[in-house]
This record gives C-alpha cells, structure tokens and sequence, in this order.
C-alpha cells in the first residue's frame, strides 16, 4: 500500500474512533443524569479527541520511523546479496552509493539494455521494496487497529478528557516551537559536514589563509588538492570591501533619515517618508542587483573614466553602493526604534539647559542610543556579508586580493552560488569548498547575530 | 542682560548654522534615499515599456492542400507533422523574388520568429478549415526586427555599428512599405514559458512557479509560526529550553539567506533526495527562512491582546488552551495575517536560496505541480539579466515590473487588514 | 473624564457645600495680589491648548526678581503646563499652543524674534524625575557652559563646574569620582547634579518642576535646603504638590484648579487665610 493510502486509513479509523466514542459518553451522560447535580461535565467531544490520538499518533510514529530505517535496511540487505552472490560492483567500496543510485533509478526500459548481473540486483532490489512495503503496511495497520481498541476500552467516563487533549494541543504547539531550534541544528551540520570533508582535503590553515583562490582549476583530478587553489582571503577582503562600501553609505545615510523623521518631519511627512522607505525595503534584491550590474556600475565606470581613473565595470564600489541604499531602511528603522527608547527626559534635560535641537541630538541623544545604534550597525554588516544577488549580479567572479573600491572583487556568496549553480558532481572538492564558505558566512553572522542582539537587548532593558 | 546672556547671543548665530546644516544633512539623506528609488523605479519602467508591445508581420500565405500536404479531414496528428516552416518562407521569397543569394536567404527567413511556424501550426489545428486558402496572417517578428520597429536599434547607426544590417534593414523597410508590420499588446509575454527567443519568452512559467513556491510556503509556515508564536507566549515555561529557542528564533531572522539555500541542499536535496528544481524544496526552505518573521510578527500581534480579554475568559471557567484558541487567538488574527503576507512577500522576492537548489535551470515548460521542475520570477529575472541578447534587457525589465507589482498588491492588502482590523484597545 | 469623575466624588462626599466643580465654573477673577513690584516675569492672559483641549485659562501672574514662588494644586491643575510655557519647553510638544503675552525682563519671550535657546540658557529647569545624562558627573555639569561656550579654557570650565557642584551641595560628595558616571550616583545626589547642571548655565531663572517628589524625605531636605540657599541669587519658580514643602521654601504662593489661577498672596496668608474657598479646601486637605 501506498503512505497516502495508509495515512487514509490511519484518518478513516481516527474518524470512527471519535464518533464512537462521542456518542458513547452523550449516551452515558443522558443516562446516569448526572446534569441534576449540576456537576460541569467534560464535553463528550474530548472523549471523541482522545480516542481519535490513541488510534492515530502511535501507528503515525511507527509509520515515522518505519519509514526512516527503511531506506538504510533495504541497502544492507541488498550489500549482503550483493556480496553472497558474489557481484562485482565498482572498483571501491565507497562507490555503493552511487551504485545504489542507479539500481534505484533503473527504469523498465533501461532493463533490456543493461548487463545481466544489474538485472539481478535490481530484481532483488524490487523483491525488498516490496518485502519492506509489505512489512510496513501490516505494522502500522495492525498497530492502529491495535491502539484503537485499546483507546476505547481506556478512555472511561472518568478520564480527564480535556486536561489530555489540551496537553497533547500543547507538545505540539512545543514541537511546533521547536522547529526553530530544528532549523539551526539542520544548518550547523549541513555545512559543518559537508566543510569537515572539505577540510579532509585542503587543510584548514590553506582555506583561511591562502592567498589565492581558483577553485576552477583544481576541477582537473591531478591538481585536486593543489593547496594554493583555495585560498580564501581574496573572498574574505572582498566581502570586506564591499560591506564597508556599503556601511559607509548606509550608516550615515540611514542614521541622519531615522533622526530627520523621528526629530525633525512633521507628521505628515513622516507618514508619507515611512512608507517609501518601506518600499525601498521591500524591493527584491535581485532587482537592485539588476540595476548595479546595468545601470549603476557602467555610469561609476563612465563617471571614472572622464575623471581620468580606470574603473572596473564590476567595480566593488558599484554594488556596494548598491548595497549600502538597500541597507538604509534597515539602518533608519533600527535607528528609530533606539532613539525612540531614549527617555523624553534625557531630551528635555538638554533643551531645558539651551541646548540646540542637533546639540541636543549629538551630544545627548546619540551617545545614551550607541549602544543600540552599534548594535543596528552590526546587524547591517552581517546583512551585507550574507548579501547574495546583488554581488553574483554586479560584482566579479575573479579573486583579486585588492582593497582598492575601483576593481572588481568577488566575496564569499558569489563563490558559493558560482560554485553551487550548474552541474557538478556534489562530491568534488569545488562544491564542498561552497560548503566550507557557507560556514565560514554562517559563523560570521552568528556571531555578529548574536552580539548585536545581546547589546540591543541589553540597551532596551536599561531605559525600561 | 548680564554677562552670561551676552556671551550666550554671542555664540547663538554659529550655532544656529550649524543647526541648519546638520537638519539638512538629515533632509538630503532622506531625499538620497527617495531619490534613487524614483531613479530605479523609473529606469525600469523606461526599460521595460517595450517589452509589453509585440512587433507582428503580416504575410500572405499559402495553406493550400498541395503545400501542407494535408486537407480539410486531416487528423490532427496530421496537422501537426505538416511543414509550415516551408509555407512561411515561400511566402518570404515570393515577396523579395530579389534576395537569391543562400547567405541573404536566411537573413530574408529570420526576418519572423523562429517560433512563427509552431504559432501558425497551432493557428490551423484550431482552424482547420484555413487549409486550402490563402490567407493573411500575423506572424511574430524575429526579436532584431522587433528592435527596429520599436527604434532601440538606431537604423541611422553607421552599418558596421548596428547589430541589424542593411540588407535586412532594407527588407524591413519593405514590409514596412506595404504595411505588413503591426504592433499589438504582447500577449504572449504572458502566456509562455522561457524561450532562448527573446520574442518567444514570457513569464508565465516563473509566474506559476512563484504560486506554487509561496503556496508551499504558506502552507508549511503559517500554521508552524502561529503555532510557535502562541507557545511561546501563552505556554512557554521560563527555562533555558525556551530561552534557547527564542534566541535561535532572533538569530534564524538574521541569517544570511543564501545559508537556507545550503540548507535546502544539503538536507532536502541531498539527504532525502527530493526533487531539484522543484517548488516543494523550494517552498520548504523558504518556510523556515519566513518563519521567524511571522513567529516575531504572529508575538506581536498575540501581545497586543490586552490581559483583561483572557481574564475574562478564564474567570467564566474557561481553561487556557480554549481562553487562547477561542478568544486570543481570534483577536490576534488581523496582526497575524499582516505578518503572514510580509512575509509571504519577502519569500516571493527571494532568490539566493532558490539559485542553491537548482531553481535556476532552463525550463520552458510551465509547471503543473509543486513537484515539476520549475523557475520563480525573481530567478527568471536573474536568468534573464544574463543573457547576452539584447531583445532579454526589456523582459527583464518588464519581469521585475510584474514581481514588483504583486509585492505592491501583497503589501497594500497587509495595510488594508492592519487598517480595518487595528483595534484600539 | 477626570472632571467628571472629580465631579461625582466631590458630590458625594460634600451634599451640602457647594460642588467644586460649581465653585471652580463661577470663578472669574484671580484673587490676591498676582501682581508686584521689580517684576522679573510678567505673565498676562495666558491660555494654552492641547490641540483642542484648554490647558490654561486667562492666567495673569507675576513673579518678582530673586523670589521664591510656588505653584500649588491638585494634580492636572497646569501647574506644570504654565511652568513649562515660561522656558518655552512646551515648544517641544507638536499640539501645544500658547496664546498671551509672557514677558521676561519686558521683553515678549513667545515674540517671533525670542530665541527659545537664548530664553533657556536664561531660564534653566529642573525636572521632576532626575534626568543626568549618560555621561561623568564632570560632562553632566560641564554641557550646558560648553554648548554656550561660556568659558575660554579648561582651568575656567573646572572651576565653574566646582563652582556649580559646590552651590549645589554636591562636590564634597563627588570630588573624588567626577569621571564616572551621573547615572550612578543615588537619586538624591542625581537631582542635586542636575541642579548643578542648571546653575553651570548661569541662568537668571530657574523653574522646578516637582524637583523632590521623587526622592525620600533627607534627599528632599537637602534639595529644599539648596533652594532656600539658591534663592539668594536666582528667582525660582517652583511647582509642588507638598504644601510643606510650598510652605518651607516660598514666599509667595500661587494656586492653580483645573487650569485656572485661584488665589495669589503671601505664603504664610495662603497657608494660614485663605480667601478663596477652593483654596481653602485644597489646603485642609478636603481634596487634592
């Protein structure tokens, strides 16, 4: 049977075990007229609820983890016919996997083309699936009829119905919660695997400070390995450069916009400015990178030129300047948040004494919100780090160690997309490489993730 | 005055100055900002205008029995099998007996689309009984005719500058003579899939894409985030566990996006070998990216829920899981959807972490489930922004308008819901 | 809301008597003598709004050179409403507007050529919460002389901030710690250095709004004991909700009711004789 059908099954039996047992306990509760007393009775649907559980969620976990050993179990039993049948496969043994692969995706008319001892394989392969689908149909229904039963017989009048069902609702509302957690555990060891393997190949210490980067070459096998191929400081400083670039337009540009529409503007115009900010947040950055790579990178480059200074046409200017006005109405509304913490008394404290509306504001307003601001401003650089389309539109694929803002440079996600995108083995030490940079990225973030937070945090916690 | 006072007033006209400078440095900021959105707003604009227009040529045709090998009682599949390329370029010569050379013959036959003889085979199996008559028909031009009419190829160029040379230039100009070339709205902009054709490629595809994308999404995230969102502050116990996910929460919203994109690779693709290119991977990955949006959002909104609404509730005997689904929960809605539909808006704009699990590819076929492989507008955006043709600049122009337009939609149905929900409490 | 409110208690509690509310409606003209001689500050027909809400109505009242007066009354009265309109801090408020003639030294500080920075270094305030800024005891007391640029060097700022910090009462207890923080300091000594922060400025004027009620009763002592002491040299206005405190320091004493000047006259008169009977009332504590 197929999981859709089993889980229509599973749903069919909840179904019943629900009705059932509703109708019991209306019976019962008409019967025993137990509403002269006046007692406040349990709705008979929770009895319904908690019936409907016991037939589902055990033979749903069963069917769960059925489903799970499944794949490994199937492939053992398949290494040991393999084996007993004597069949040679490959050369190694690490190659079973993608040998595995292709016995799985052998389709009917490949049959009559393959080799004799590859039909065997996948005969037999089929004899599991079905041994095993067999095997997984009768548990899980056995196990639901099973627990169905049991669920009538223990689910009494006196069962706290509700008290169950709400405390069921409740661990998967948890569960539900927990995803997040889930989330970073699956990321941590997506990239840290898949890095550790890299780091089998290339050492550590040539990744983090070799000085040269061209994983196109190693492609070819004998210069896999070749230790100056992937050297990751051109990324580093070029993710650099562009993320300074782009700080330096953002937070001056975005602090004095948070202090013109919280200090200055009329309301009026705040209520017009907002939501043009808000629109400049909300525009894809593959559109901004549209428009570094054919717009504001060739007028740089033309502008450049009739100053006399040679421009790159993927200047680190160009999509850090870019970068930086995507990044400003994430500044300004970080901004505003913190100077609105700051307590009106402060403010008035300062205009009380003849201070200036900007005396005010920069020697008084500023320095009590920098920690928050700080705390704004390291979350916009870990933004433009992990800033993707606008650098693989607008900057460059060559790794020049450089910090000069005229030349083009690339940073880390351009290599992880150029590495990633198009069709490579996932094996070969350049997609892992792309692995490696993820966690070199999601380290970096996470920790300036993490500061920025605790500072902002802390910040609020002082003026509440 | 005293002392005081006068050195005071002494001081005051530089301070003022500054006072001014540093307001208009606030001022000119924020014009900073406004102005390069109108810059880039209508760039775009500019640039895509053209690409909404279709550039038509009008050619008489032979469908005659004889020619297409075909008559009126031909099944379909006959149909299909017939050789329009041989009617269209008949047609062709006929017209320009002139063009011989087998050099200038082909400039004469790329003077329509490549996809003009599949527009005209579909034309007559819809028609059937065009076959035996001779008719007029329009034909989609080939993409450096339509760069002609529209002017963005300069014909007064010097001829070793211009992509379109003079003999095609002069064939133009004759079909022009006669009339034979139309403009009409560029239907099929939208209702094809990605074409190596400049003419031929429309975003529907993308679009279809980006539904069942964000479908997924919605689906996955929604009742996930309010789920966590009413835990977390309705039943969250205080303990390092709960502390732990709030901040894996606070963190996740500030992971770099491409990240997700490994995630999805690592895991979904690769892992559990689901398919590539699919909207179902996609839709996952851009789910647990949107989630700490809505989860932050969905808090808010729950928050917001004054404390007087569940006393009540709890003081008539109500338990805490029926006070939070019957009356909180309710309540909170409005603020929960506007959060949902941000969010749903920032996933319809993503790209990077599309591009990591395979999104990216080439695929001309619209989509027809969340489990064929398929393209999101903001990828076709990026496919097509790399194309050397030049008939792709006004596509992608115009492809960003269409994107930007529904997050425009999007968002001002999330003002509308805050506005006619917002509740004063 | 509140009137009504008020209204309803004071009908309860008092059948017989007139209501305040009754009382508080008749009232026309300010009783006392708002006005006197070698005037400092004169107000006339002062009236302030809240967008559409009257915060003051018709109030006239002087204030005389290098006096002591106190603003008394129940709460949300516009003691601190008119205190705020004599440095223009209501300026700051986008929905407040200020209507009839405030004169400091006969010039009209609400007049389109009045400099409300100018108008504040001349008449400093101290708030009801203290509020030092985030920085050293020194910076707190040194801002106001150095945005004024007040003094040509170093040696002139230290002294004038040990000068200020002395008057204050405070050196002796921060001498040896002027770099750290004015957020540290207890509340008491904070509001002392925000009074220090005032007088660094030199001001001819100095508005107290409440400037004890945050604090226990010796740090309030101590502040009462200062003004006592300041008030040889400024002209204070102070706002309090204490009559003790109005009693102890002042030496006349206005009495504001919902936006309305009541009664003006001599402290001990106020305290002992008053001529008004809303007056009469707030002082026997009948409401307040």
């Amino acid at each position: 049977m197929s999981i859709t059908a089993i889980i229509f099954v599973l749903l069919l039996l909840a179904a019943y075990s629900y009705f059932i047992k509703r109708q019991k306990v209306y019976a019962l509760y008409r019967t025993q007229s137990i509403k002269k007393s006046k007692i406040k009775q349990t709705l008979p649907k929770y009895f319904g609820y908690v019936a409907a559980l016991w037939s589902l969620v055990p033979a749903l976990l069963v069917l769960i983890v059925i489903q799970i050993i499944d794949e490994p179990l199937v492939k053992s039993s398949l290494a040991d016919y393999i084996q007993s049948e004597k069949i040679v496969i490959g050369d190694a043994a690490d190659d079973f996997d993608l040998y595995m692969n292709e016995i799985k995706n052998m389709s009917i008319d490949e049959l009559e083309s393959a080799d004799p001892e590859k039909i065997k394989v996948f005969n037999q392969y089929q004899k599991f699936q079905s041994i095993s689908n067999y095997a997984m149909t009768i548990i899980v229904l056995a196990m639901a009829i099973l627990m169905t039963a049991f669920g009538m017989k223990k689910v009494k009048i006196n069962t706290p119905a509700r008290v169950i069902f709400e405390k069921f609702i409740e661990i998967i509302l948890l569960l539900a919660a927990s995803i997040a957690v889930l989330t970073t555990v699956g990321i941590v060891l997506s990239v840290l695997f898949e890095s550790i393997r890299f780091f089998g190949e290339i050492p550590f210490t040539d990744f983090m400070f070799g000085l040269e980067w061209s994983p196109q070459t190693a492609i070819r096998s004998d210069q896999v390995g070749s230790s100056s191929a992937f050297g990751a400081v051109p990324l580093f400083v070029g993710t650099m450069l562009i993320s300074l670039v782009a700080l330096f337009i953002a937070v001056p540009l975005g602090l004095m916009s948070a202090i013109f529409l919280s200090e200055y503007a009329s309301s009026r115009f705040r209520s017009i400015a907002k939501p043009v900010l808000e629109i400049l947040a909300g525009i894809p950055t593959v559109v901004y990178g549209f428009f570094a790579a054919l717009t504001v990178a060739p007028f740089i480059r033309d502008l450049g030129e009739s100053l006399g200074m040679s421009v790159a046409s993927e200047s680190a200017l160009a999509a850090g300047l870019v970068m930086g006005i995507m990044i400003i109405p994430f500044v300004s509304s970080l901004s505003d948040d913190v100077l609105s913490a700051v307590p009106t008394a402060m403010r008035e404290g300062s205009l009380g004494l003849g201070a200036t509306q900007s005396e005010t504001i920069v020697k008084v307003l500023i320095p009590a919100a920098l920690p928050g601001i700080v705390g704004g401003v390291l979350l916009a650089a870990s933004r433009a780090i992990g800033e993707t389309m606008i650098v693989v539109m607008a900057a460059g694929l060559a790794a020049n160690l450089t910090v000069n803002p005229l030349q083009a440079v690339t940073t880390v996600t351009v290599q992880i997309v150029t590495l990633l995108t198009g069709d490579q083995e996932f094996d070969s030490a350049k997609t892992l490489a792309a692995f490696a940079l993820g966690l070199m990225l999601f380290v970096t973030t996470l920790i300036l993730n993490v500061i920025a937070l605790h500072v902002v945090r802390k910040y609020r916690e002082e003026y509440e | 005055m005293n002392k005081v006072t006068q050195k005071v007033e002494k001081g005051l006209k530089k301070r003022y100055m500054k006072e001014k400078i540093f307001k208009a440095c606030g001022l000119v900021s924020i014009g900073f900002a406004f102005m390069f959105l109108l810059l880039l707003l209508t760039d775009i604009t500019i640039k895509a205008w053209p690409a909404f227009v279709q550039t038509q040529i009008e050619l008489k045709l032979d469908l005659s029995e004889e020619n297409l090998g075909l008559n009126a009682k031909s099944a379909q599949e006959e149909i299909k099998q017939a050789d329009f390329r041989a009617v269209i370029r008949s047609a062709l010569k006929k017209q320009f007996p002139d063009v011989k050379k087998r050099k200038d013959r082909k400039e004469l036959y790329s003077l329509v689309s490549f996809g003009a003889e599949y527009q005209l085979r579909d034309l007559v199996m819809d028609n059937p009984n065009l076959i035996g008559t001779r008719s007029s028909i329009k034909l989609i031009a080939d993409d450096d005719v339509d760069a002609v009419v529209k002017g963005t190829i300069n014909r007064n160029d010097d001829e070793s500058n211009r992509r379109v040379k003079n003999l095609k230039l002069s064939l133009i100009e004759g079909l022009e003579e006669n009339n034979q070339i139309s403009k009409q709205f560029n239907w099929t902009f939208f209702s094809s899939g990605d074409s190596r054709e400049p003419e031929l490629a429309g975003i529907k595809g993308a679009i279809m894409g980006s539904l069942y994308t964000i479908l997924v999404t919605l689906l996955l995230s929604f009742p996930v985030a309010v789920a966590a969102a009413i835990y977390l502050e309705e039943f969250a116990p205080k303990n390092r566990f709960i502390d732990l996910i709030e901040i894996n929460i606070n963190n996740l919203a500030a992971v770099p996006s491409i990240v997700f994109g490994l995630l999805g690779l690592a895991v979904f693709i690769n892992f559990f070998s689901m398919p590539r290119s699919a909207p179902l991977v996609g839709g996952i990955v851009l789910s647990l990216m949107t989630l700490p949006t809505i989860i932050i959002a969905s808090r808010s909104a729950i928050k917001a829920v004054p404390p007087s609404l569940r006393e009540a509730a709890l003081g008539l005997g109500a338990s805490k899981m029926q006070t939070v689904f019957h009356h909180v929960f309710p309540a909170a809605l409005p603020g929960i959807l506007t959060g949902t539909i941000i969010g749903m808006a920032q996933a319809l704009g993503e790209t990077a972490p599309l591009l990591m699990i395979g999104m990216v590819a080439f695929i001309v076929d619209i989509p027809q489930s969340i489990g064929d492989p398929s393209t999101v507008l903001p990828i076709q955006v990026f496919l097509w922004a790399d194309s050397p043709e030049r008939g792709f600049l006004e596509k992608t122009s115009a492809a960003i308008l269409v994107l930007i337009g529904f997050l425009i939609i999007m968002n001002a149905v999330a003002i509308y819901l805050r506005k006619k929900f917002e509740k004063k409490w | 809301m509140n009137t009504q409110t008020m209204k309803e208690n004071i009908n309860l509690t008092n059948m017989k008597e007139k209501s305040i509310a009754e009382i508080h409606a008749e009232h026309k003209q300010t009783i006392g003598e708002p006005f006197c001689d070698n005037v400092k500050f004169s107000t006339r027909n002062v009236d302030v709004f809240y967008a559409d809400n009257q915060a003051i109505y018709d109030v006239s009242l002087d204030i005389g050179k290098n006096e002591v007066i106190a603003l008394i009354g129940p709460s949300g009265c516009g003691k601190s409403t008119f205190l705020r309109c004599l440095n223009r801090m209501n300026d700051t408020i986008d929905i407040c507007k200020v209507t009839g003639d405030l004169e400091l030294d006969g010039t009209n500080i609400y007049s389109k050529n009045q400099d409300p920075v100018l108008l504040r270094a001349r008449v400093g305030m101290v708030f009801q919460k203290p509020n030092p800024f985030p920085k050293s005891i020194y910076d707190n007391v040194a801002y106001g002389p150095r945005i004024h640029g007040l003094t040509k060097n170093k040696a002139e700022l230290d002294e004038l901030v040990e000068d200020s910090l002395r008057k204050a009462g405070l050196f002796e207890e921060v001498k040896d710690r002027l770099n750290s923080p004015g957020t540290g300091l207890s509340g008491g000594q904070q509001q002392r250095l925000c009074i220090a922060r005032t007088i660094a400025v030199q001001p001819e004027v100095i508005l107290m709004d409440e400037p004890a009620s945050a604090l226990d009763p010796i740090a309030t002592a101590k502040i009462e004991e200062l003004i006592s002491d300041l008030s040889k040299n400024y002209t204070i206005v102070i706002v309090t909700h204490s009559m003790q405190q109005a009693a102890r320091v002042s030496q006349r004493t206005a009495y504001f009711h919902l936006g309305k000047l009541i009664e003006v006259g001599e402290t001990n008169q106020i305290f002992t004789h008053p001529r008004h009977e809303l007056t009469e009332r707030y002082i026997t504590g009948r409401f307040g």
